[in-house]
């Protein structure tokens, strides 16, 4: 601006004397540039399409030498104005060009900002409600890519969850205290080791992720048709019945959502994709059980190896197999309803996106597998297969094969009065013990979603409404097994939960 | 025994599905594709080719739909087969051009970023405005093209996009004859 405010008297002043002996502020500063010549303009200098206005009024008479090299000083000085704020763009430009968010090395978005108000139909202990407002999740997301062979860094950090799990102590009749926390839920650095080899071989995985078992374990919370997880990975519990000898009660988390793992994964031929790898089996607070110090690692890692394949029928549609398989402990454990011993589940699960009836979708699951003798729940502790709970601690159980599955179909409104409108209908049923009767958990979810923004998968604002038919028969049968009192059980009390995310990405 | 089944299914799977196609087009769609076209060249001189049968990959900038048509203006890119088969943005700048389909597509599929493979005939130059400024850019009469809902990611960020796992949305469309 300065410049600009001393250049014109400069260059109008210069036009009382012959321009040749004169040299003008803006010009003298671009000294490679001719300076300005009296006389009509050099052929450069013409607009395209013929001579310059102000030539033909010099040649006409109309104005005067000295308006003419004003006028030219002017135009001189608007370039070379322009030209330099030019450069100060490219400058800036070349500046910014690095930044690493502008090069996809560093991005960030909202993975899911859950807002949840709850309503169970259980009885509570005196001085608790029914009701309650929580965030379900509050998850931001970073990610980049440093380069094709690290084609991806992920960190996703739960600010919601930063309570206290309890540990699992190796011995009978005593309880853990607080010790593991995850700020972070998930870390994870991919390896493309070849680019040739992409997508056969497409990457290598190591961190902290979603497992891929499934379909629900791996789906985004920020994505999910219904409020609530389903049973496969987390049923019992929060106020219900404890632990027994059955192997019916207490908390059970027959499928983790998310361990310590290495893995491959591909696809072939676009139709098949496939992953394969070994994890902790520990769930995902087991990184407070290494010593950094001593590298000492906690109990179960690793101990399962995994893998999954799946079929596309087309884009959008597939069917697919599971299996783990390896060792489970109870000593140490993260993980609810686990026992000391072999370990295992099998699962296929199935999901149609309809072509025809565009919003329509349909997706199953179905698991089963054996838990290790002895299951525990988290912060009881336990140590070993024995059954003697005064001995090993733990439920006392034997080793009990599990089973659950689901079905979940819904339809979008893409037209009509009902655009955006989405219901929703899930029913599913989980079996702790597959040898005993009575036992059954199963649950019908009625759900009603509305979209006011849908482009997944990077943007999703919604808001959720589902009422959920509980029931659970009960604790089994036979000797020994303890009483049960479905009023107090919340997995046998229908509940009713509105939820309004906001996702972006 | 049971690891050993299970390792076997896993292996068995995998062969049977090495068997599957991994192209878009159909043989017949891709017959008569000139393999050498220069998009810089046509970029420069869009009517000194026309006629030509071309196969070019890009990136949506922007869509015109009519009821009997859709006008796509897209950014070149090239076609890739790893890490994932389709375009890929390299970073470097690249041209734009225009592409005309002789029919309906979903709108989800037009978003801005989703890439695009197209098969069609070059054609006289069209104008068309982008960001309110009219311009005349190379233009194609689409025979088939082929569309992944990306959004604007990578097509090889998939199925890992966010924080879970999330099937990418394509498909394929051809001009009825």
């Amino acid at each position: 601006m300065m410049v600009s405010l001393q250049a014109i008297p400069s260059l109008a002043g210069s036009a009382k004397n012959p321009p040749s002996t004169t040299s003008p502020v803006i010009v003298a500063q671009k000294a490679e540039e001719p300076a300005p010549m009296q006389g009509p303009a050099p052929v450069k200098d013409l607009p395209p399409g013929g001579t310059a206005i102000e030539d033909l009024l010099l040649q006409k008479g109309t104005i005067t030498m000295d308006e003419w090299i004003q006028i030219r000083a002017e135009q001189e000085y608007r370039v070379a104005d322009q030209s330099r704020r030019i450069d100060s763009l490219e400058e800036w430009k070349n500046k910014t060009e690095l930044l690493p968010i502008l090069r996809d090395k560093v991005n960030f978005g909202l993975n899911a900002l859950q807002f949840l108000y709850g309503h169970l139909d259980a009885q509570v202990p005196e001085g608790r409600s029914q009701d309650s407002f929580s965030i379900r999740r509050s998850e931001m997301l970073f990610w980049g890519k440093i380069s094709e062979t690290i084609p991806r860094w992920h960190i996703l950090m739960e600010f919601q969850s930063i309570n206290l799990t309890s540990n699992t102590p190796a011995a009978a009749n005593q309880l853990g205290t607080p010790t593991a926390s995850t700020f972070f839920r998930e870390s994870y650095i991919d390896v493309r080791p070849v680019q040739a080899w992409a997508p056969n071989l497409n990457l290598i995985r190591l961190g902290i992720f979603r497992m891929p078992f499934g379909i629900f374990t791996e789906q985004s919370g920020g994505l999910r048709d219904v409020i609530s997880s389903p049973y496969l990975t987390q049923v019992g519990g929060g106020g219900g019945p404890g632990q027994n000898q059955n192997g019916t009660g207490g908390s059970i988390e027959f499928v983790q959502e998310r361990d310590y793992f290495i893995d491959v994964r591909g696809k072939i031929a676009n139709r098949l994709e496939y992953v394969t790898g070994v994890m902790n089996n520990n769930n995902f607070q087991a990184n407070a059980l290494v010593n950094t110090t001593s590298g000492l690692g906690g109990a179960n890692s690793p101990k399962a190896w995994y893998a999954r394949v799946r079929l596309f029928g087309n884009d959008v549609s597939f069917v697919s197999f599971t299996t783990i398989q390896g060792e489970s402990n109870n000593a140490g454990t993260l993980i609810n309803g686990r026992g000391k011993g072999v370990f295992d589940r099998y699962a296929v699960d199935f999901r149609y996106t309809s072509k025809i009836v565009p919003g329509f979708m349909v997706q199953g699951e179905y698991w089963q597998g054996h838990d290790g003798a002895n299951a525990t729940t988290v912060g009881i502790g336990a140590n070993g297969t024995c059954q003697v709970t005064a001995v090993c601690g733990g439920s006392g159980a034997p080793g009990e094969m599990r089973r659950t599955y689901y079905v979940l179909g819904k339809y979008l409104f893409s037209e009509g009065p009902l655009e955006n409108f989405e219901p929703t209908v899930m029913w599913e049923q989980f079996d702790p013990n597959t040898s005993m009767s009575n036992d059954l958990y199963t649950r019908t979810i009625v759900g009603l979603t509305y979209y006011f923004e849908n482009f997944p998968p990077k943007v999703q604002s919604k808001i959720q409404l589902n009422y959920e038919f509980r029931h659970h028969q009960g604790l089994g049968t036979g000797p020994g097994t303890p009483p049960y009192n479905s009023a107090t059980d919340p997995f046998a009390n229908n509940a009713f939960f509105v939820q309004f995310q906001v996702r972006f990405m | 025994m049971k690891r050993v089944s299970a390792a076997a299914l896993l292996l068995a799977s995998l062969a049977c599905g090495a068997c599957s196609p991994s192209q878009v087009f159909a043989p017949e769609v891709m017959e008569g594709v000139d393999e050498e076209f220069d998009f810089s060249r046509w970029r420069a001189l869009p009517n000194q080719d026309e006629g030509k049968k071309v196969e070019l990959g890009g990136a949506i900038l922007q869509s015109d739909v009519k009821s009997d048509a859709v006008t796509i203006v897209l950014r070149q890119l090239p076609i890739v087969k790893h890490p994932a088969y389709g375009p890929k943005d390299t970073g470097k700048r690249s041209g734009e051009f225009a592409a005309t389909f002789p029919g309906t597509l979903e709108p989800k599929f037009l978003q801005r970023g989703n890439r695009v493979i197209v098969v069609g005939t070059t054609k006289l130059a069209k104008v068309v405005v982008v960001d309110d400024i009219p311009r005349s850019l190379p233009n194609l009469e689409v025979r088939c093209l082929h569309i992944w809902n990306t959004g604007g990611r990578e097509i090889a960020d998939f199925p890992s996009f966010g924080a879970g796992y999330e099937t990418l949305e394509n498909q394929t469309w051809c001009a009825s004859k």
